[in-house]
């Protein structure tokens, strides 16, 4: 486990950044509680974002024993590109940019692993341009997944039912659908 | 040290006027003592002197100086490392760097937004004009298809009106417009 380096900050908030707007300043910027701090820490290609305490904590835990702490934002992939993961959702989730709210007849199609097609969307943020970022949620405000726009909310209004809306990238379904490998170092 | 320096100056000067002299003396002895001073005041001077630090500036040649190609190096071109620079990651934990990198890559991220809107709204707006363009062709040919409709009404009432009044004049009349319409199916 070690801090993050200045290229893979950035890198990391990038892909962060394509979903949140400018309130992700939020995830560093200190709390309340000046103790609780949180930080960013990668331990093997997994990034976690983990308070200061819990950190300083899991320091006396040796390295190879050492499975998960905090919440794991992602993982960096050999090439040094950043692949965000399912459980970032609650992290970035709060700072949305876009969203887009699902009907409850587009639910399981979207939690089985589907894309969301017109038919099954109930809101649109306004102003959203093609191949942005999206938080999915349903009509509660309880955050699904996250996906990619397949086009502009202008050009969406004008698209048949069954077009899609918004390519899918993760979904809670994953939670079940990829239990074995989610949390494998 | 003060009485020293003239009494080896006070040397010098002499050699330097009888130098063809020590060469033509004998004398060992006398050889050595004059000859040692001469030497240590030019050495110290040639250090000092703009010559001896240009031979040595000659020396170091950089790889750009030598015009070697790029390939033919040792080290390839890609691996070469930066000198003076530390060893290692530079990692960054404190708030205000992590910050920083925030502010930078959130207004990239604005702009490549922004750019994006402004380009589909530029987009948008082509497509409007050629839609409307589209749509007053269409237009126009319409009131182009009507107009000749109603030109082929008018003339076919004006037909119907003079055909009844040739046919009661004359019955001769018939056989021209059968001659007009062959001429029409051939051409």
């Amino acid at each position: 486990m070690r801090q993050l380096t200045e290229e893979e900050t950035k890198v990391c908030f990038q892909k962060l950044a394509h979903y949140t707007g400018s309130s992700l300043s939020q995830l560093v910027a200190p709390t309340e509680d000046p103790n609780e701090r949180f930080v960013f820490r990668i331990h093997g290609s997994r990034v976690y974002y983990v308070s200061e305490r819990n950190m300083r904590l899991a320091t006396s835990i040796p390295r190879d024993n050492l499975l998960s702490l905090g919440t794991c934002i992602g993982k960096f992939t050999k090439t040094g590109k950043f692949r965000i993961q399912l459980t970032a959702l609650d992290v970035i989730a709060p700072h949305a940019r876009y969203k887009v709210w699902i009907k409850q007849n587009g639910l399981m199609p979207y939690l089985y692993g589907g894309n969301v097609v017109k038919g099954h969307v109930g809101r649109w943020s306004e102003d959203c341009p093609e191949h942005a970022g999206v938080i999915v949620m349903d009509m509660n405000d309880i955050p699904l997944g996250f996906g990619v726009t397949a086009r502009s909310s202008a050009e969406s209004r004008k698209l048949d039912p069954t077009a899609i809306c918004v390519f899918r990238q993760t979904d809670l379904g994953e939670y079940l659908r990829e239990e074995d490998t989610l949390f494998t170092t | 040290m003060a009485p020293t320096k003239p009494s080896v100056k006070g040397k010098s000067s002499s050699k330097g006027d009888s130098k063809g002299k020590p060469l033509s003396s004998g004398t060992k002895v006398s050889k050595k003592n004059v000859k040692r001073p001469p030497p240590t005041e030019v050495k110290s001077k040639a250090r000092t002197e703009k010559s001896q630090l240009r031979k040595t500036k000659k020396r170091e040649y950089t790889e750009e100086e030598l015009g070697l190609p790029k390939l033919n190096q040792i080290t390839p071109v890609g691996v070469v490392k930066p000198k003076g620079k530390k060893k290692g990651k530079t990692f960054v934990d404190d708030a205000e760097g992590m910050r920083t990198i925030l502010a930078i890559v959130n207004a990239e991220k604005e702009g490549q937004i922004e750019s994006k809107m402004i380009k589909a709204r530029q987009l948008e707006e082509i497509r409007e004009a050629k839609r409307k363009e589209a749509e007053a062709r269409m237009a126009e040919k319409k009131s182009k298809l009507e107009d000749v409709k109603q030109s082929i009404r008018q003339k076919r009432k004006h037909k119907g009106d003079a055909g009844e009044s040739k046919a009661a004049a004359s019955s001769s009349g018939s056989s021209k417009p059968k001659g007009k319409k062959k001429s029409v199916s051939f051409a």
